[in-house]
């Protein structure tokens, strides 16, 4: 029974990917371009070559952390959508302390002050919407996504004026001290931030499955009131939660600042950002961790792949966030539930092909 | 003088695409489907329109199909929403990834970072009033702006008769207040929500028009920077009244037109007067909502 709940749920990721693939290859073959060359080199460069691999890991760690991040408010219905200004927070500021730090400090040191300086940072961005939510009953979402874009303006205010460095051309903080910095393995770039994604993967996978407090997570997405009425204090875990949650985007941030970055431009974390590639990877991982683990390292593969694809074909990367939109979108729709029978189910979609409508549409 | 008449004239400039994202997103609220993909709406409505100027150089053409291109979005998402039962929120966010990855994509194909109507002047585009022109003050905040700015501010009292006093208006609150009994006498639920869903659309498609071709001739990726957000906490602060949330959507375009006109002032702490208008949409929304739950004694917490 467990094993055909299983299949299910992979089926229910993995069509919706397939289908994305399909769409974006027509888009491919619609500009002049062979899809199946493209996808071979998105897929091959990164996954398929040892280097290739460890770059894939590298950049996987961050969209670890913000994918755990938005899996433990969302599998409650709480809808942080923060993650970006707490992870560019918790970025900005361990940057800065990184610079100030004495280069002479033991490297142990200053890296794990960088790190509690993100993870402070991430949480107290988060818990304005957390008190907000809890006590106030104001409409989280909304309120998360205003204080993202009001944060991105005052970083931006902060990098352009107060903390800018003269000495380069554009607009950046200082790079932060060497001694802040992780340090690559060989050749790749993999560094100790995977390894503190790993770390973290298996307290949230024990947190999430094994303890009490994962089970009330499940509980009150069900049914906050049935919750409450049971006796568990839905305020306060509503708190705990968000602080969860602000901690790993502030590490995920700080992590990403340290191993890849070295300091705070205007475009961080990238187009769409860190956090909202977090959101992806809880959807694509059906809020799951071992599922976001394998989204990301997914995920990860085709952001590597994209700047190869911009080397080795006329293809432009960002068919690739076409795609990710794509997969969302389909990720929306359980096509197989835990109700179907998936041998009725698949009989009928040859009678009646639903999916054809929707890739039609879109 | 002269700074208050250029907040007020700016205020009208600025509230116009919300006001329309209001207005159309409150049928959505209404109808108890939460529409995040306003602002994915709008960001379409935009590119088309300027996409559709720049190829054709004809503006109506752009506006017409910065219309459909929003309608075709808003198929999509009732498609998955309604009809395939998907979860709303992330629809919703899907097409906002969408709508600026598509612009993305052909953006990058034409080798340019954002699209310049060069051939037209945006000034062409405003209308000055005969009579009201000459008014002092009055003349200068109210004259002068382009046609889909008035609209959408007769577009408030459009939908407010088309909300309360039509049969279409109630049918679509009925569904969103309960489906069940709404399914009990009779109305097709699922296509009162498809209507919601479009008319918003529709009026997105519009509001992008304006935000690019109309106002600037000049279309850049993610140029709609958070105001299909802020239209919906505009809805969420007024409930769903189409003048409420109008007034909440002038709010924001005062606090924007107050950081653009102030901001000359400012010199280097200029930009944060940006940061204003969400900081205000905060706390409004906090107090709209402490004032709602005051008077509140349910034991425990309530899930909306």
């Amino acid at each position: 029974m467990k094993r055909l709940d299983f299949g299910k749920r992979l089926v229910n990721s993995i069509l919706p990917v397939l289908l994305a693939f399909v769409i974006g290859g027509i888009v491919i073959l619609m500009i002049g371009e062979n899809p199946l060359d493209t996808y071979g080199i998105l897929l091959g460069k990164s996954l398929f070559t040892v280097k290739g691999f460890l770059n894939t890991l590298h950049y996987a760690s961050p969209l670890i952390l913000t994918g755990l991040a938005i899996a433990v408010t969302f599998k409650a219905n709480i809808f942080n959508m923060g993650v970006e200004g707490q992870l560019l927070l918790g970025a900005f500021f361990s940057g800065i302390v990184g610079t100030s730090l004495p280069a002479s400090l033991n490297p142990a040191a200053a890296q794990l002050i960088c790190l509690a300086v993100g993870v402070i940072c991430g949480v107290v961005f988060a818990l304005v919407p957390a008190i907000l939510k809890a006590y106030c009953h104001v409409n989280e979402m909304v309120v998360t996504l205003m204080l993202n874009y009001a944060m991105i303006k005052v970083l931006e205010f902060l990098a352009t004026g107060v903390f800018r460095d003269y000495s380069s051309g554009y607009v950046c903080k200082p790079i932060i001290k060497e001694n802040a910095m992780f340090p690559r393995f060989g050749n790749s770039k993999l560094t100790m931030f995977f390894f503190i994604a790993i770390l973290i993967f298996i307290a949230m996978y024990v947190v999430i499955n094994k303890s009490k407090l994962g089970y009330e997570i499940t509980a009150i997405g069900k049914n906050p009131e049935f919750a409450e009425a049971t006796g568990m204090k839905v305020h306060k875990k509503i708190m705990i939660m968000m602080v969860i949650s602000g901690a790993l985007s502030g590490l995920a941030g700080a992590g990403y600042m340290m191993s890849e970055q070295f300091k705070y431009t205007l475009s961080f974390s990238g187009n769409p950002g860190l956090g909202w590639d977090g959101m992806l990877i809880a959807l694509l991982g059906g809020h799951s961790p071992v599922g976001i683990l394998v989204a990301a390292i997914f995920y990860s593969a085709l952001k590597t792949g994209a700047d190869h694809i911009n080397l080795y074909s006329a293809v432009p990367k960002e068919i690739v966030s076409v795609i990710q939109g794509l997969i969302i979108l389909f990720l929306a729709v359980k096509f197989v539930d835990e109700h179907t029978n998936i041998r009725e189910r698949l009989f009928r979609k040859k009678a009646g092909k639903p999916e054809t409508a929707i890739s039609e549409e879109a | 003088m002269d700074i208050i008449g250029n907040i007020l004239y700016d205020t009208i400039y600025h509230s116009a695409p919300i006001i329309l994202c209001v207005i159309g997103g409150i049928f959505a609220y209404k109808a108890n489907v939460l529409n995040i993909a306003l602002e994915g709406m709008m960001l379409i409505g935009a590119f088309v329109s300027t996409l559709t100027a720049f190829m054709t150089q004809n503006i109506a053409l752009g506006v017409l199909l910065a219309m459909l291109a929003a309608l075709a979005f808003g198929v999509v998402f009732s498609l998955m929403g309604v009809t395939f039962k998907g979860n709303v929120i992330i629809i919703g966010l899907a097409i906002n990834l969408l709508a600026s990855a598509i612009a993305k994509f052909v953006l990058v194909r034409m080798n340019t970072s954002n699209i310049t109507l060069s051939f037209m002047n945006v000034a062409d585009l405003k209308l000055h009033i005969p009579v009201v022109e000459n008014i002092p003050l009055v003349g200068s905040i109210l004259s002068g702006h382009p046609l889909i700015t008035y609209i959408s501010f007769l577009g408030i009292f459009f939908m407010w008769v088309l909300m309360y006093k039509t049969r279409f208006g109630i049918y679509v609150r009925v569904v969103g207040e309960n489906e069940d009994a709404a399914k009990s006498i009779g109305l097709k639920t699922d296509f009162y929500k498809y209507a919601a869903i479009l008319i918003g659309a529709v009026c997105c498609g519009l509001a992008g028009a304006n935000l690019s071709t109309e106002r600037l001739g000049l279309f850049t990726n993610d140029m709609t920077a958070g105001r299909g957000f802020i239209a919906i906490a505009a809805i969420y602060c007024g409930q769903g009244s189409p003048t409420l949330s109008a007034i909440y959507a002038i709010v924001f375009g005062l606090a924007r037109a107050l950081s653009v006109n102030l901001s000359i002032y400012a010199g280097p702490a200029a930009g944060l007067f940006d940061v204003i208008p969400y900081v205000i949409m905060v706390c409004v929304l906090t107090v709209v909502s402490v004032l709602k739950h005051k008077n509140n004694k349910i034991r425990g917490f309530k899930n909306e």
